[in-house]
């Protein structure tokens, strides 16, 4: 076993005195709380930093450790509690086994799984609860509709771990949204000595579209046009989720101009979004001789300066 | 086919979620969260999507030793956070589109 340097670990000094302790320890837990940092690695480094705190806070706690860092401290390999060491500060061993492991070894020997302050509310028999990502496609979120589930869960039986996989079907209800959690009561990892099962959360995820972006409840399809259609006006098929629908597109429309197809977006529990599409004048990459002319043609003939904003006398 | 819940009661939260009433009377009167049923406290119904925040938010009160103001704040950032970041996604999808 690992002794563990819990002074160096919150990077005070052993006759650090308890006010010490506590900036040291609020400043790394802001630094690597893992709901505030995202890297990977901080979860770790916070829950090191907590179980030195735990320990050092508590001056029976301390008390013990400094004996035992005064003992083991000075050994270079590895660490053995004294033959006849027993933690007296009430912090029995009874829980051990049921303990789910967020401390050390080392602060388990010590003072066994009591004191670890995660656990402190939470039943240490129920089954943990678990959270995966659901993909889902935009046209699924139409209907109500059956997704098969297949993930993994952690096992504890007869004091071994392993993993299972698991595999449910699941009703998707119409109209979820982009991050919305889902709840399958029980579908969890199992709890320990006839305990309930934790429940198992669905992040739902919505798949990105190769056509329409999501924006709330509204969809925006990008409609591409030739800049004729653009400037005469035409008659166009726009896909939706549910088919495709004809759409007028007047003339001199603006590239970036955004057309409403009412009640064509997501669904939501109450409403419906909106469609917009989002018009995108593009002009051909090559063009032949004749093309050329007809160009040449018009720009003769269409008295249009597109840029007389800028010679506009300030 | 197992039915998914949308729904969890405060009862629920309290017994399996690890969370007492307190904390979640007073993670409710910071407008951390809020429930959408229930009148009074025991009747109270919370979204699932905010047991996400409830956890966080209890997690953040005890880990960092901050008072319910600035756990108030600290996840009211996270959410615009998470909010600005899949905004931005969204326009550079839309960037994409436009230029290509």
């Amino acid at each position: 076993m690992e002794f563990k340097d819990y002074y160096a670990l919150l990077g005070v000094e052993p006759d650090a005195d308890n006010k010490t302790i506590k900036t040291a320890y609020r400043k790394l837990a802001r630094k690597y709380h893992p709901d505030v940092n995202p890297d990977s690695g901080a979860e770790d480094k916070f829950k090191e930093v907590a179980e030195a705190y735990e320990v050092l806070k508590d001056a029976g706690r301390r008390a013990e450790y400094d004996e035992l860092f005064r003992y083991g401290g000075s050994r270079d390999n590895g660490f053995e509690a004294p033959p006849d060491w027993r933690s007296s500060a009430g912090f029995g061993s009874a829980t051990a086994e049921q303990f789910d492991g967020d401390f050390s070894d080392f602060f388990t020997s010590m003072f066994g799984a009591g004191g670890s302050h995660f656990h402190q509310q939470q039943s240490v028999l129920r089954g943990q609860d678990a959270e995966i990502e659901m993909p889902v496609f935009l046209e699924e979120t139409l209907t109500d509709i059956p997704k098969l589930v297949e993930y993994v869960i952690p096992m504890v039986e007869n004091g071994q771990r392993y993993d299972r996989k698991k595999s449910l079907k699941v009703k998707i209800p119409m109209g979820v949204t982009d991050g919305e959690r889902i709840r399958l009561k029980g579908q969890g990892g199992a709890g320990q000595g006839g305990s309930p099962s934790g429940d198992l959360y669905l992040h739902i995820r919505l798949v990105p579209h190769p056509l329409f972006d999501v924006e709330g409840h509204n969809l925006v399809v990008t409609v591409p046009l030739a800049p004729w259609e653009a400037a005469l006006g035409t008659k166009i098929a726009i896909p939706t989720l549910a088919g495709a629908i004809n759409l007028t597109i007047a003339p001199n429309s603006q590239s970036g101009r955004k057309l409403r197809i009412k009640g064509k977006g997501l669904r939501s529990k109450s409403s419906c979004g909106d469609l917009y599409a989002l018009l995108k004048v593009v002009v051909p990459a090559t063009s032949n001789d004749d093309v050329k002319d007809l160009w040449k043609a018009l720009s003769e003939k269409a008295s249009f300066d597109p840029r007389a904003e800028w010679s506009k006398p300030s | 086919m197992n039915d998914v819940v949308l729904k969890i009661s405060l009862q629920e939260l309290c017994q399996y979620e690890g969370l007492t009433e307190q904390l979640i009377v007073d993670v409710v009167s910071y407008g951390i969260t809020e429930p959408t049923e229930g009148h009074s406290v025991a009747d109270w119904v919370f979204d699932t999507s905010s047991v996400y925040w409830l956890q966080k938010a209890a997690r953040l009160y005890h880990d960092l030793d901050i008072d319910w103001v600035a756990v108030a704040m600290v996840i009211d950032l996270l959410q615009q956070k998470e909010a600005l970041e899949e905004r931005n996604r969204i326009i550079e999808q839309q960037l994409n589109r436009l230029l290509e």
